[in-house]
């Protein structure tokens, strides 16, 4: 289980996260939602511990991150996994590299058992016969499905997805999602943050709505949609114009 | 408070850097877990650099024995020109010439490919999946530096000395059994060791200065750019001051 208590965050005098509290629940999928700039990107940096918080606690099942050493963070952190918005894969390195990565580097695994695990992983994204290609070869998509290929090697617990769909197109986003939800029915704990309405509606158990480094709403998809909340209503009718999925639901 | 925070975050930048040696150094044994790499930064740095050296040691040789030579012939003199050679070569040139030259070879390839990592988010990575970016990125680099340094060194060592004697046999009429003979008998212990001792200094500092660097790259690739030529003015004024400080105060403690 994941907890943000009372997170604020400012950076060169600018106030990045105000008073952020957030909880996720085992085996759940939890989107936030913002527009670009609000924050969101940040909370996930905020919950690997990469970046320095003013106040706050950040819980990782049950272990307070921002209360122990390098080492014991650098532990916590192999419990979870991230897919960056920009797939940051290594460039020098090959698809059966780059997933195998951190396997390799943790050394527990043989040669064979890494090798079937990089297969298991690339099955898994459906893409078995890429293996000796480099990043570079790669279309958008196929960069995002090693990421998270990547991500999942080392068997996170938790897996943060940042803007996982952003700069792809519909058929692809729509294998990411797919992928997404796939975890979940595997009891993988998962947060993804979004500022597409129709991704998070179609992964999420609860979503976060933030705005301007503040948390506006939280809850399930359906009390969120429903919300009287200006923001929200106002953040959604830019989205919706026609507003027809408020009234679906 | 203007005035103030140029210095604030110069304090903070050198406390930065501070940090990023002793982690450096507490992090050395790992490098032998991370051998792969290792062994791939001393492959680049010498098989990459070997030529660069080589003739930057030459030439530094060659115009040594020119320009002592001119001199010392108006006193006849030009037997003492081995010596000269030999010693500048060894305590000074040798160590500085490689110094300089990495620096900007070796300095400037860490810095971008550090920096590009950075920008990439390959080093945010790194961290978000509990690898130590000091621990994978920076030792391997710096302990192959250390290593290869002194090798390189000794290159632009020897091609100096060689290209010195040749140009003082061919200028200067000296006999080259000579030459060579007192261009290594004039080399005492002391002499050897500085001129060992040097270039593991330069190397150590120029690594984790482009290093450094590299990590610390923020915005985009203009200021990557800024930083490969930070990296490369700073490792070259380390090499230049550490020489100094061997010269002036290590051979008089010595």
């Amino acid at each position: 289980m994941i907890r943000l208590n009372n997170i604020s965050l400012d950076y060169d005098e600018r106030h990045i996260l105000k008073n952020v509290s957030l909880t996720v629940e085992k085996g759940t999928t939890s989107v936030i939602l913002g527009s670009s700039g609000a924050g969101k990107s940040t909370i996930l940096k905020v919950i690997l511990g990469l970046t320095d918080i003013k106040s706050g606690e950040v819980f990782i099942n049950g272990k307070s991150i921002y209360q122990i050493n390098e080492k014991e963070l650098l532990k916590v952190r192999r419990k979870i996994g991230i897919v960056f918005q920009g797939n940051a894969l290594f460039d020098s390195l090959n698809v059966r590299e780059n997933v195998s990565y951190f396997l390799a580097y943790e050394n527990k695994l043989s040669e064979r058992e890494i090798n079937e695990k990089v297969k298991e992983m690339l099955s898994f994204v459906n893409l078995e016969d890429t293996q000796e290609l480099y990043p570079d070869q790669l279309s958008g998509g196929m960069k995002k499905r090693i990421a998270i290929a990547r991500a999942l090697a080392a068997g996170p617990e938790i897996i943060l997805f940042d803007e996982p769909t952003t700069g792809l197109d519909p058929i692809n986003s729509k294998a990411i999602l797919e992928l997404i939800n796939k975890l979940k029915s595997l009891g993988k704990t998962s947060i993804v943050v979004t500022h597409i309405l129709n991704d998070a509606v179609f992964i999420a158990d609860n979503m976060t709505v933030i705005n301007e480094g503040e948390i506006v709403a939280s809850g399930s998809v359906r009390e969120i949609l429903k919300s009287d909340n200006s923001f929200i209503q106002k953040f959604f009718y830019e989205i919706f114009l026609d507003n027809t999925l408020f009234k679906e639901n | 408070m203007i005035l103030k925070m140029p210095i604030q975050n110069k304090l903070i930048k050198l406390y930065d850097f501070s940090m990023m040696i002793i982690e450096t150094i507490r992090d050395f044994p790992t490098a032998l877990k991370n051998r792969k790499d290792l062994l791939n930064e001393m492959y680049v740095i010498g098989t990459q650099s070997f030529w660069l050296v080589f003739f930057g040691g030459l030439f530094s040789g060659v115009i040594l024995a020119i320009e002592t030579g001119h001199n010392l012939e108006k006193f006849g003199a030009t037997l003492l020109i081995s010596r000269t050679i030999s010693l500048g070569m060894v305590r000074e040139l040798g160590p500085v010439i490689t110094g300089i030259l990495l620096a900007a070879r070796t300095g400037a390839k860490n810095t971008s490919e550090l920096g590009s990592m950075q920008l990439s988010e390959q080093v945010e990575a790194l961290k978000a999946f509990g690898v130590s970016p000091i621990e994978k990125l920076v030792v391997p680099r710096v302990v192959a530096a250390v290593i290869m340094f002194l090798p390189l060194t000794f290159v632009a060592d020897m091609a100096g000395i060689i290209g010195g004697m040749f140009i003082t046999n061919t200028t200067f009429h000296v006999d080259l059994v000579y030459f060579w003979r007192t261009a290594t008998d004039v080399l005492d212990y002391k002499d050897i060791f500085v001129g060992t001792i040097k270039p593991m200094f330069f190397a150590f500092f120029i690594a984790i200065i482009s290093c450094y660097y590299g990590l610390t790259t923020k915005g985009g690739t203009t200021n990557l750019g800024k930083n490969a030529i930070n990296s490369v003015v700073m490792s070259s004024l380390i090499v230049l001051t550490l020489d100094f400080i061997f010269t002036k105060v290590v051979w008089e403690l010595l």
